[in-house]
Order: C-alpha cells, then sequence, then structure tokens
C-alpha cells in the first residue's frame, strides 16, 4: 500500500493518520490485486444470507472465512445440500474485503467464485505434494529406525471406540497368545476433528513410560474418509515420536501419509496386532520349553558321557594290570616250558657227547694206542731185565751177601760180616772170611772158601 | 573352548537379547565343541535366560488387561492434585 502520509505525527515516526475509510477503500484494492488461487479443505459453518452463502474453509492448520455469491453458486452446479458442513471442497477465487461503511460492518473473505466437491484427484494431489515434502525432510525413515520390542508388555491403541478394527485388532493379539497391556486411546477417525484428537492420542500415549508400541488404526473408507491420516500436523507428530508406530489404516490399496511415516504399516487391524507384538507367545513357549529340554539333555549328557569316559578310564588301569599280568603268566609258562625242554635237550645232549667220549676212549683203549703201549711195555720190560742181579750173574758174577740176605757191597763189609753167603746163577754157598787183602783182588789177600 | 566369559549373573536386556544369547548357546552346544567346564557354564546360562524368559512371557500370559488413556490421565490429574 503506498499511501502518502497527510503529515507525520510528532512522537511514533509513523505516516499518519489517515481516513479510516478511505485506508479500506484502498486495502479491498489491493486485496482484490492478490492472486486467484484454488483452495481446498472441510466446509464448515454454512450459512446464508439473501444474496451469498458463506462458510469457512478448515483443515487442521487453519481457516479461512469465504463467502460465495449465490448466483456463482448456482452456476458451480452443486445438487442441493451438497454445500454442508464436513464436505471437502475445492474453491476458486481471491481474497475480499468489504469496507463496511456508517452503519454496516466491515467484512474480510476468500471471495469464491466457483466451488466444486473435492474429488480423488484432488486428494491424491495434495497427498503426493505432502508426501514429497515429508519424504524430502527426512521424516519417513526416524520410526523406522526405533527399536521394537518382541514382546511388549504394553501397547496403545489410537482407534474409533466402536470401530471394528478395535475388535480385530484384539482378535490378533489373543490369537498370538498375547496377554499384556492395551491401553485405549480412543478418538474420532473421521473428520476434521479426527486429526488433532489423534495427534493428541498418540502423544498421551508415548508420554507414558510402560507403553512400548502404538497401534493407529482404522477400517476402510474412502480417500475423503481416511484424510485424517494425512494431516501433515498429525504425521509430523507421529514421526517425531520415541515410541514405535504400527499404522493399520483402510484397506491394502490404501496408503495415508501416516503409512509412510510410521514405523511398520500394515494392511490390517490384525496384521496390525502382529506388528506390535512381533513374538507368537504360544509359539514362543514351546520353543522355549524345547531350549530346556536341550539345555537339560546337554548338561546330563555332558557329565553323563564324561561320567562314562572317565570310569571306562579307571578301569583301564586294573585291566591293563590284569592284561600285563595275564601275558607275564604266560611268558612263566613259556619260560619253564622252554627251560624244561631245554634241560632235557641238554641231558640228552651231555648223554650223547659222554657216549662219544666214553666210545672214544674205548677206542683209545682197544686201538693204535693199546699196540703202542704194549710195545712200551715190551721195552720197558726188556730194559728192566737187563738190569735185573740174575742177568749178571748169569755172566759168571756172584752176588754176597750177609745172614740177612742183604747185599754186602764193600770188602769190608764183608770182613765184618765174618760168614757171608755166595749167590751164583744157578744157586747159593756159604762162605767164611779168613784173611782181609787189598781190596783189588790181585792175590795179595788169602780168601776162606 | 570358547575364549568368551560370561557372566551368568547378569540380567539380559531384553527377551530378544534373551532368545539370541539362548540360541547361541543351544547351537555351541549342539556343535559338540564345547569342554565340558564350558557345557555346564553354559548349560547354567541357558537356565537362567529360560528362566528369564519364562518370567517375561508370564507376565503376558494372564490374561488381555484393557485400560482407557482417559482413565488413566484422570487418575495421574487425581494424584497430581494438591491434598
Amino acid at each position: 500500500m503506498d499511501q502518502q502520509p497527510a503529515q507525520k505525527q510528532v512522537g511514533t515516526g509513523l505516516p499518519g493518520p489517515y481516513s479510516v475509510g478511505r485506508y479500506a477503500g484502498k486495502l479491498q484494492e489491493w486485496m482484490r490485486e492478490r492472486a486467484r488461487v484454488q483452495l481446498i479443505g472441510e466446509v464448515t459453518g454454512v450459512g446464508r444470507s439473501k444474496v451469498q452463502a458463506y462458510f469457512e474453509l478448515r483443515d487442521a492448520d487453519g481457516a479461512i472465512p469465504c463467502a460465495i455469491w449465490l448466483n456463482d453458486l448456482e452456476r458451480a452446479g452443486l445438487t442441493d445440500g451438497a454445500l454442508r458442513d464436513g464436505a471437502e471442497v475445492v474453491i476458486s477465487g481471491g481474497l475480499d474485503y468489504y469496507p463496511g461503511g456508517g452503519q454496516a460492518s466491515p467484512n474480510f473473505c476468500f471471495r469464491a467464485t466457483h466451488v466444486r466437491l473435492a474429488g480423488e484427484g484432488d486428494l491424491i494431489a495434495r497427498l503426493e505434494a505432502l508426501r514429497k515434502q515429508l519424504r524430502a525432510e527426512g521424516l519417513f525413515e526416524l520410526q523406522k529406525q526405533l527399536h521394537r520390542p518382541r514382546l511388549p508388555k504394553a501397547i496403545g491403541v489410537v482407534t474409533a471406540e466402536t470401530g471394528a478394527a478395535r475388535r480385530d485388532l484384539l482378535a490378533g493379539l489373543q490369537r498370538r497368545g498375547w496377554g499384556g497391556s492395551v491401553i485405549w486411546g480412543f478418538a474420532p477417525v473421521q473428520d476434521r476433528h479426527a486429526a488433532p484428537a489423534i495427534g493428541r492420542a498418540v502423544q498421551d500415549l508415548a508420554a507414558r513410560p510402560e507403553v512400548e508400541a502404538i497401534v493407529v488404526t482404522r477400517g476402510g473408507g474412502s480417500l475423503a474418509d481416511l484424510w485424517a491420516f494425512c494431516d501433515e500436523t498429525l504425521c509430523r507428530t507421529v514421526a517425531m515420536l520415541r515410541v514405535p508406530v504400527v499404522s493399520a489404516v483402510g484397506h491394502e490399496r490404501d496408503r495415508t501419509l501416516i503409512d509412510d511415516v510410521a514405523a511398520v504399516a500394515c494392511s490390517t487391524p490384525t496384521h496390525a496386532a502382529e506388528a506390535a507384538v512381533p513374538l507368537d507367545c504360544i509359539a514362543a513357549r514351546e520353543s522355549l520349553e524345547r531350549c530346556a529340554v536341550s539345555l537339560r539333555r546337554a548338561g546330563e549328557g555332558a557329565v553323563g558321557t564324561r561320567s562314562r569316559h572317565l570310569g571306562a578310564l579307571a578301569r583301564g588301569p586294573a585291566r591293563a594290570l590284569q592284561r600285563e599280568r595275564g601275558k607275564l603268566n604266560q611268558k612263566i609258562r613259556e619260560i619253564r616250558a622252554a627251560s624244561e625242554r631245554g634241560l632235557a635237550e641238554r641231558a640228552a645232549s651231555q648223554k650223547r657227547i659222554g657216549s662219544v667220549v666214553l666210545e672214544r676212549a674205548r677206542n683209545r683203549a682197544a686201538g693204535a694206542d693199546m699196540e703202542k703201549r704194549q710195545a712200551a711195555l715190551r721195552r720197558a720190560m726188556v730194559a728192566l731185565r737187563a738190569h735185573e742181579p740174575e742177568r749178571t750173574l748169569e755172566r759168571g758174577y756172584a752176588l754176597v751177601e750177609g745172614e740177612d740176605e742183604e747185599p754186602l757191597t764193600s770188602a769190608a763189609a764183608a770182613a765184618a760180616a765174618g760168614k757171608v753167603k755166595l749167590r751164583f746163577a744157578d744157586g747159593g754157598v756159604r762162605a767164611t772170611i779168613n784173611t782181609v787183602g787189598d781190596a783189588d783182588g790181585d792175590g795179595d789177600g788169602e780168601r776162606e772158601r | 573352548m570358547a575364549t568368551e566369559t560370561v557372566s551368568v549373573s547378569d540380567k539380559p536386556e531384553s527377551y530378544e537379547a534373551a532368545v539370541e544369547r539362548l540360541e547361541e548357546i543351544i547351537d555351541r552346544l549342539d556343535s559338540g565343541q564345547a569342554g565340558l567346564r564350558e557345557t555346564l557354564d553354559l548349560c547354567k546360562e541357558g537356565r537362567e535366560l529360560v528362566k528369564y524368559c519364562a518370567a517375561e512371557l508370564d507376565e503376558v500370559g494372564e490374561g488381555l488387561k484393557e485400560l482407557r488413556l482417559d482413565d488413566l490421565a484422570a487418575k495421574l490429574e487425581v494424584g497430581s492434585e494438591p491434598s
């Protein structure tokens, strides 16, 4: 607005004061110059005057007063009653301002020149824009990074108090044998009050320390019916929660914005029950029992097997001793037998040797040796006979003997004996020694015969 | 012999952690590679884990309890009012 100041007020430094009527007129001009656009939102507070219909167009983030001339409304071709509270509509138009007058009140509104019921395409386009924005901000990933306990003790559930989703969810939980706590955060799930109520419920549930997961669910419907779950504020709230949220909104084909930001998106409340309590408690109990049995067997088996092994080892030395004793006895028997056998063989051998020796001795005695010995004997006998006195006597010598027949080998002995015996080869004679001559016998002595 | 030192007195962080450790123990025992001392230690630890898991399951085995957030919030408000 480029109003020129009439004069400057001392003190504030602001332009003016202006005439309010003129200012209001300029404001109207300025607003009408703004760009014409389309708005989408929910109709509330519909009213009619003689010339126009008025209402508020609202969503979870805000509202704006709207008006449409009745002739424009008729041209829009809406059926009677189509412009009603709760209707999701698209309006075309721009800002307008009624400056009022001396008696009339001023009024600001969005002057719609056309209105139509919002179609699936409008909602999808709006949803896609939001989806793109939230994805770009990374809000789809936050919940998915949260840890989801397999066995929560308590879960929060946001749903309609009278909806079928509540029943289906409970049935799903019970089928898993789960008997924890369900904290219900009942909220409307379809109208402009739904998104704020759902947002408050998830926040309150997340604030409770015992709640380990939150389920947000409702049954099927059109995208317009499910629109609360595409609410930007709600989805931003869910994305920032530190408790994992499981969404199950509408049917499988529906994909609301809360499904994108939630930790897990499920197609039905039953699936949501399985996602909120991932552990099948019935199967887990059976599995745990098997584990207990395995552990018991492992413990007993480890001790039992090793006990048997130890027992075997303990018996080992005794067995080894017995085995060695047996071997020893066998050796003793073998040695004894061998010894007896050896003695017998040795005796036989010695006997054989003795026989051979005796045989040899006998042979020696009876063989050439004997003849040699006989020859030697004969030679000895010849030599002996050669030295016999008789052989000398035979040659003419006589042996002088005393009375005692002992040989007298000297003249003195013979003289001393006086009487002697002379033994010749053919016999002996007695003689008496009369004189004693020379011993050389040359006739000097006289001998008695 | 495993070199990992296990303290059976440590309470598991969660049911998942307990089950995961229990599966490790069963696998190790099934492998037949654990010695006697390790086997006995693992069995002891395993029994503690089974006990813990059974207690956890028992906590959610006594029938589903339904509470209303509004009622809990109301009780909280009453409890927080100065007497």
